[in-house]
């Protein structure tokens, strides 16, 4: 039996008119790959933001590796790792010092300044950045010359360096060519194609193009702030997307 | 009916009507016995007096004011990064510590801030007597402020989303703080900071004035021995200092800079600045007599205490600041729409420079040649000060504007003048104004300065009460002084924020 990872229990999330989720009731279990699809402005950037402790819902409990988000040790705090939908890359740096700060969990305070000066070591970095598709020449290019494709791969690629055991990922592949798209999902999902690669056990997806559900083991619809529904992959049907979409 | 609806660029004009009573006032005031010495001093301009014994001189002096701008700058800038971070709202977000740390060093620092350097000077030399620690020290108080300040808005602006990010990394507190901090940091220091150095160098000038040495000691003798051609070779080289200076700003050292040595030379400089303050601290406390005599009197406050009409001074120096905020902030837009074609723009660009080489305090003694000493003479050179440092920035900033609203203006067969408005000034006439605001809070607290010299005010009172030692006044001038600035800026800021 999967054990639970992540467990929420009459989540709401409330801004000052308007509900943005709704009593959301929901567990993840170790090892679960979930495609978490819906309409836009239906809630899946918000649950994301509270699964990976950003914001804390208004009402309910929310509890992960069995405790509040809170009381979570380093350790298991540097274990989450996300992919923001708005990508949240440091404007002023180079793209290599950009993956490099996915490290600043496990890393030293000189490792911190080191990455600043731009005199550390950026071997992790580049092969992070060589497994996600990224061309030599951007390696020291400022992120503020470099295309919308490669930025999102930066991003990703700042997510994965951190080695992270659950991976939230808001969106990730937006901006990619279908090429890179599926090369991205199977190596997130499945480590394809990579050795020495440490694929996240647990990844939580928000979605947009259904071509991509497969390798997922889960699907959640969520609408208007309310889970619609919470299947496994080949148990999803047409008519649950029309409920949705 | 008509109703009355004002925009960043009809608010950027309106006070030019500050005029009307200004020239009233000048008018009524006005006397001619100067008139010959304006000539003369006009004249000089074009023949400065330049032989081996004056040139020396001009060397010597400048040496001096540049040992001070350097030093005082360099200290306010190490310092100002080291409060500007301690009174950040991002340090205590990060650190998990109480923010009222931060607020208490923010307010702090406002008070220091609202009190010009030049009284800083004066108050300084009268207890340690003209010393050139004196001169570095009192620019450092305020400059030390204003810095940390600037430093605090700009880590206070730090997009909140990139903090969550890094933040959610999870990594050490510190490594956290200095990846969000380092960037904005370096660029207020390269955006800023070399801004900062030529203010050093107009601030150790004005204070050279007051008898603290340097260039500015020299144009003041000069100007009292009316040699004219001897007080422009001063100003002229003043002004090629100011000049070599910009060039070296425009040069950016900083970014040519390979990154490691940069760093390794700030390590060394930091250190050496931690050395020197224990200098400093050990100058400041040195036993005195005229601190203990200082300490002694202040709390004792004489019966005839409010013998002068303090209400009278506290609203003079308040008319004097909006008189000259006036001038400074609707001059510039006004000349340039009046003047519009290449030769007076050049023209105006050309006075500018040269009203903003004589300190402020020169400017009012050459007023004081053929006017009476008013609120209106003073607002005058205040405000024209002022107005040459936005003219300034409003024409380089002019440069930058596209010209395709211009372009589809002259292609309907608008006017040159119209075209400019409402083409050219009107695009960016809401940071025009937003920059004003910014220079109205420095011009508030020089108020003190051309008080000094032009009788009005509280500045002039302040000086008074110092040179006799009056603690006790000089305390409730400064006190006041300090509200005064302090509302002016909550006034600012209140607009400001309407404006963005």
């Amino acid at each position: 039996m999967s054990q639970v990872l992540l467990d929420l229990k009459k989540i709401s999330f409330c801004t000052q008119n308007d509900y943005i989720l709704k009593n959301i009731d929901l567990s993840i279990n170790h090892g679960d790959k979930i495609a978490l699809l819906g309409k836009s402005g239906s809630g899946k950037t918000t649950l994301i933001s509270i699964l990976n402790g950003t914001i804390e819902p208004s009402q309910g409990s929310y509890r992960i590796f069995n405790k509040q988000f809170r009381d979570l040790t380093k350790e298991e705090k540097i274990s989450i790792g996300t992919v923001w939908q708005d990508l949240r890359l440091i404007e002023d740096f180079s793209a290599e010092q950009n993956v490099n700060c996915g490290l600043l969990g496990k890393e030293s305070f000189i490792f911190a300044i080191n990455n600043l000066l731009n005199i550390c070591s950026f071997q992790e970095a580049h092969r992070y950045m060589q497994i996600c598709k990224l061309n030599k020449s951007i390696f020291d290019k400022n992120i503020k010359n470099i295309s919308g494709g490669q930025r999102q791969r930066i991003a990703i690629a700042r997510a994965i360096i951190q080695e992270p055991n659950i991976l939230f990922a808001d969106e990730p592949f937006n901006n990619l060519d279908p090429k890179i798209t599926i090369y991205l999902k199977d190596l997130l999902l499945n480590g394809k194609f990579i050795n020495k690669f440490k694929k996240p056990k647990t990844i939580i997806v928000s979605l947009h193009r259904l071509d991509l559900l497969d390798g997922f083991n889960r699907v959640l619809g969520i609408r208007n702030g309310q889970i619609i529904f919470n299947l496994r992959k080949e148990n999803l049907k047409t008519y649950h997307l029309k409920k949705i979409y | 009916m008509y109703k009355l609806k004002l925009n960043p660029t009809s608010l950027s004009f309106l006070p030019i009507l500050i005029f009307i009573p200004i020239c009233i006032n000048l008018i009524n005031n006005i006397h001619f016995g100067g008139i010959n010495l304006i000539s003369e001093f006009i004249l000089s301009a074009f023949m400065p007096k330049i032989n081996i014994s004056i040139l020396i001189t001009v060397f010597n002096r400048l040496n001096e004011t540049v040992l001070m701008a350097i030093s005082s700058w360099f200290f306010s800038i190490i310092f100002g990064i080291i409060l500007g971070i301690l009174s950040s709202n991002i340090l205590y977000e990060i650190l998990d510590l109480p923010i009222i740390f931060g607020k208490l060093i923010k307010i702090i620092l406002t008070l220091i801030r609202s009190i010009n350097e030049i009284i800083w000077g004066l108050l300084l030399m009268q207890i340690y007597g003209i010393n050139i620690s004196v001169g570095i020290i009192s620019i450092c108080i305020p400059y030390i402020a204003i810095n940390a300040k600037v430093i605090n808005e700009q880590l206070d602006i730090i997009d909140r989303k990139i903090i969550e990010s890094i933040l959610k990394i999870n990594g050490n507190k510190l490594s956290s703080l200095l990846t969000l901090i380092w960037n904005p940091l370096l660029e207020t220091i390269r955006n800023f900071g070399f801004y900062r150095l030529e203010c050093a160098l107009r601030s150790t000038t004005i204070l050279g004035l007051f008898g603290l040495g340097g260039i500015g000691t020299s144009i003041y003798l000069s100007f009292k021995a009316l040699s004219f051609r001897e007080l422009w070779t001063y100003l002229w080289s003043l002004g090629l200092l100011l000049i070599i200076f910009k060039f070296i700003f425009k040069f950016n050292v900083i970014k040519r800079v390979n990154f490691k040595v940069s760093f390794f030379t700030c390590l060394v400089l930091f250190t050496l600045s931690i050395c020197s303050l224990f200098y400093f601290f050990e100058f400041l406390l040195a036993p005195s007599y005229a601190i203990k005599y200082s300490i002694n009197n202040l709390y004792l406050l004489r019966k005839d205490f409010i013998s002068y009409n303090f209400l009278k001074l506290i609203f003079e120096t308040i008319l004097l600041s909006i008189s000259a905020s006036a001038i400074a902030i609707s001059l510039p837009p006004f000349l340039s729409i009046v003047l519009i074609n290449k030769f007076w723009r050049y023209f105006v660009s050309g006075l500018s420079f040269f009203f903003r080489l004589i300190p402020p305090p020169i400017t009012i003694l050459i007023l004081l040649m053929f006017n009476e000493p008013s609120i209106s003479l003073a607002a005058l050179s205040l405000g024209i000060y002022n107005a040459s440092i936005i003219n300034k920035l409003l024409t380089k900033n002019l440069n930058y504007v596209e010209l395709d609203q211009v372009i589809a203006l002259d292609a309907i067969g608008a006017k040159k003048r119209i075209s400019w408005l409402y083409g050219l000034f009107s695009k960016q006439a809401k940071s025009y104004l937003i920059y004003c605001l910014y220079r109205t809070d420095i011009l508030i607290r020089d108020t003190a300065l051309v008080g000094i010299i032009g009788s009005i005010g509280l500045g002039w009172q302040l000086q008074e009460s110092i040179s006799s030692f009056a603690w006790e006044e000089v305390s409730i001038i400064l006190l006041s002084y300090s509200l005064i600035v302090i509302i002016g800026e909550l006034i600012n800021d209140k607009i400001k924020k309407n404006l963005i």
